[in-house]
C-alpha cells in the first residue's frame, strides 16, 4: 500500500513539474519577447525591460531561468497581472469562492440525481423509462454547455421570466443576512441547473453500467439460488458493489468541474475564475491564465491520487497491480 | 499464410440493422456528409455577404434568419459543417496516429520503453487538458490548424491506453509466438501483425474523439478563441449571444447543428464499441 502511495505522489509530481515546465516554455516560445508579454505593452520603457530582465533574470542561461521561476512559484508569487494592479494570486483569490459554490453544488446535485436515476434505470432494464433516459442522455452529452446555458436564459429569464438573467445577487438591493443567502440561491437556479444537466449523463451512465455489471456476476447468481428476495440482493449486495465507480469518477470530476463550470460562469456573468478566464483571455493576461492553469492542474493531480488511494484502500485488486 | 477474412455484405447489414445506435448514427453520417460536401450548393446566399436586412427574424426571405451584419444565419450553418467535421476528424485523426504508435509500442515492446511510456501516459492523463487547448491557442493564435493539431495532441491518451492492453494482449497469442519463431524482426510483428490486431478498439474511441475535438472547437469559439478565417458554428453562437433574447435564432440554430453532429459520432461510436467488443454487451 505504501509503495502504491509513493508511485503515485510520484506520477502527482510529475504533472506538476510538468505544467510548471509547460508554463515556462511557453511564455518563451510564444510569438514575441518574453519581456513585451510579461510588459503586457507593445513599447515597454527600456526602465522596464531592464527591471523585467532583472526580476525574471532573463539574461541568465534558460536553466537558471526556470530555477528563479520556479522559486517564485514557491512563495506563492504568481506575478502581477497586466490588466489590473493586482497581483495574480489576489485576483483568483477573489473568484476562487463563487466557482465553488456552483462548481460543488451542481457535482452533488448531478451525482444524486444521476446516480438515482442509473440505478433506477438499471433496475428496469429495456423499460420504456431506462430507453427514454437512454437517449436523453446521449442528447445532454452532445449539447455544449455554454449554449444550453443560452437557452436556459432564454426560456426560464426572458420568455418565462422566473428567474433573473445573470449575476450573483441583485446589485439594486443590499440584501444581508438571509434574504442575501437566498439572493444568492435565487440566482444560482439556472446556472446550476445547466450545470447539473450536463453532469446527469455521465452519473447515469457509470450508475447503471456498474450495476448491470455487478448484476451478471456469479455470486449474484448464487444469492438468487438460495432463494433470496430480489429486493436484498440489491438493497445488500448489488449496491455496495456498484457504487464504487461513481464515487471515484466523482472525485476526478470535481477537479475537473472548475474548466467545465468556467463556461457556464460566462454564459451567467457569475463573477467566478470562469469570467476571470475570459477576461485574461481577452486582454492577453498571460500571468493570471498561466496561473489559473497551474492552480487547475494541481488540484487535478490532487484529487486523482486523493481518488486513487482512497479507491486502492476500498478495493485491495487495485494495488496490486 | 496469411488467411483473407470474408467479408460477408449481408452480415455487415445484420449487424447494423440490429444496432440501433449503428444505424441512427450511419443514417445521420449520411445526412452530415451531404450537407458538409453539397450545403453550400443549396445555400440561399453567400454566407460571407454583408446586407443591409440585419438581425431579421426566420421569414420566407431569410428561413433561419439573419445576424447583426445581416448574415444569413442559414447559409452560414451550411458552409460551416464542413469546418466542424474537418476539426473533428483531423484532430482525432492525429490523437488515433498518436495513441496507436505509443501504445502499441509500449504493450509490444514492453520493459523500461513501457515503463517511461506509461508515466506519460499518466501525467498527460492528469493534465486539464481543455484549458491546456485554452492555454496554447490563446498564445499561438486560434488559427484551425492550431486548433485541430492542439486538440489532437492532447487528447491521445485514451487511445494509447487502449492500444497498449491490446499489444500487451495480442503479444501472448500464439500466432505472434510463431511469427517470433520464424525469425520475424520484432518491428515488423508490430506493424503487420499486433497493430492491424488490435485496432479495432481505437476506431470506435477515435469516432467518439471526433465528438469530443467538435466540442472543444465549439468551446474555444465561444471563448473567442476560434479561426476567424472559417465560418464555424461555435463562433455564430458566440456572435449571437450578445443578442439575445430577442434575436434567439443566431445562437439556437447552429447550436442544435452542433447538437445533431456531436450526437451522430457519440451513437456511432458506441454502436461500433458495441459491434466490436461483444464483452461489453452486458452494459447495453
Amino acid at each position: 500500500m505504501r509503495k502504491y502511495i509513493l508511485k503515485r505522489l510520484g506520477s502527482g509530481a510529475l504533472v506538476v513539474l510538468f505544467s510548471v515546465l509547460f508554463n515556462f516554455v511557453i511564455i518563451r516560445l510564444a510569438p514575441g519577447d518574453p519581456t513585451r508579454l510579461l510588459a503586457g505593452k507593445d513599447n515597454p520603457s527600456p526602465e522596464t525591460i531592464a527591471a523585467l530582465r532583472e526580476r525574471f533574470g532573463l539574461d541568465k542561461p534558460l536553466l537558471e531561468q526556470f530555477w528563479i521561476y520556479f522559486k517564485q512559484l514557491l512563495h506563492g508569487d504568481f506575478g502581477y497581472s497586466y490588466v489590473s494592479s493586482l497581483t495574480v494570486w489576489e485576483l483568483i483569490r477573489s473568484r476562487i469562492v463563487p466557482t465553488l459554490l456552483i462548481a460543488f453544488t451542481g457535482a452533488f446535485l448531478g451525482l444524486l440525481i444521476g446516480t438515482a436515476l442509473g440505478i433506477i434505470a438499471a433496475r428496469k432494464k429495456g423499460s420504456k423509462f431506462d430507453m427514454f433516459m437512454c437517449s436523453i442522455s446521449y442528447f445532454f452529452d452532445s449539447t455544449p454547455s455554454f449554449w444550453l446555458g443560452l437557452m436556459m436564459i432564454l426560456l426560464f429569464a426572458s420568455i418565462l421570466k422566473w428567474f433573473p438573467t445573470y449575476g450573483m445577487y441583485n446589485v439594486r438591493q443590499n440584501y444581508t443576512g438571509m434574504a442575501h443567502v437566498l439572493d444568492v440561491a435565487y440566482h444560482m437556479v439556472l446556472p446550476v441547473t445547466t450545470l447539473v444537466l450536463i453532469d446527469i449523463p455521465y452519473y447515469f451512465r457509470i450508475a447503471r453500467s456498474s450495476i448491470l455489471q455487478t448484476m451478471s456476476e456469479d455470486f449474484i447468481m448464487t444469492l438468487r439460488a438460495t432463494g433470496m428476495s430480489e429486493q436484498k440482493i440489491f438493497f445488500k449486495y448489488v449496491m455496495r458493489n456498484a457504487i464504487i465507480p461513481t464515487v471515484t469518477v466523482f472525485g476526478i470530476t470535481l477537479a475537473y468541474m472548475i474548466t467545465g463550470v468556467a463556461m457556464i460562469e460566462i454564459v451567467f456573468a457569475w463573477p467566478g475564475m470562469g469570467r476571470l478566464m475570459l477576461d485574461s483571455i481577452t486582454k492577453r493576461d498571460y500571468p493570471t491564465l498561466s496561473a489559473i492553469y497551474l492552480l487547475l492542474s494541481i488540484s487535478v493531480a490532487v484529487m486523482t491520487i486523493v481518488v486513487d488511494v482512497v479507491y486502492a484502500w476500498i478495493d485491495p485488486r487495485i494495488r496490486i497491480e | 499464410m496469411k488467411k483473407k477474412r470474408k467479408i460477408d455484405p449481408a452480415k455487415i447489414l445484420n449487424v447494423i440493422k440490429n444496432n440501433t445506435q449503428l444505424k441512427i448514427g450511419l443514417i445521420f453520417l449520411v445526412i452530415l456528409l451531404f450537407i458538409a460536401f453539397f450545403g453550400p450548393l443549396f445555400a440561399p446566399y453567400n454566407p460571407y455577404r454583408l446586407n443591409d436586412d440585419t438581425l431579421m427574424a426566420p421569414c420566407a426571405k431569410y428561413p433561419l434568419g439573419t445576424d447583426n451584419l445581416g448574415h444569413d444565419i442559414l447559409s452560414q450553418i451550411l458552409y460551416g459543417c464542413s469546418t466542424s467535421l474537418k476539426i473533428g476528424f483531423i484532430a482525432a485523426m492525429i490523437s488515433a496516429i498518436i495513441g496507436v504508435t505509443l501504445g502499441g509500442i509500449a504493450g509490444f515492446y514492453g520493459g523500461w520503453i513501457d515503463q517511461v511510456l506509461n508515466e506519460i501516459m499518466n501525467v498527460f492523463l492528469m493534465l486539464p487538458d481543455f484549458f491546456l487547448i485554452l492555454l496554447i491557442i490563446a498564445t499561438f493564435g486560434s488559427s484551425m490548424m492550431n486548433v485541430m493539431i492542439v486538440i489532437g495532441l492532447t487528447s491521445w491518451v485514451g487511445n494509447a491506453r487502449l492500444m497498449r492492453a491490446q499489444a500487451k494482449a495480442i503479444r501472448e497469442r500464439t500466432f505472434i509466438q510463431s511469427s517470433f519463431a520464424m525469425g520475424e524482426s520484432k518491428f515488423s510483428i508490430l506493424v503487420r501483425h499486433v497493430l492491424p490486431n488490435g485496432i479495432f478498439p481505437i476506431i470506435a474511441n477515435t469516432t467518439m474523439n471526433i465528438s469530443g475535438a467538435i466540442l472543444t472547437e465549439a468551446g474555444l469559439s465561444f471563448l473567442g478563441l476560434g479561426d476567424p478565417n472559417v465560418i464555424s458554428w461555435g463562433q455564430i453562437i458566440t456572435a449571437g449571444k450578445s443578442y439575445l433574447p430577442k434575436c434567439w435564432w443566431i445562437c439556437t440554430f447552429p447550436g442544435l447543428m452542433t447538437i445533431f453532429t456531436v450526437l451522430t459520432f457519440f451513437l456511432l461510436g458506441e454502436g461500433l464499441n458495441r459491434v466490436l467488443s461483444p464483452k461489453m454487451d452486458a452494459n447495453k
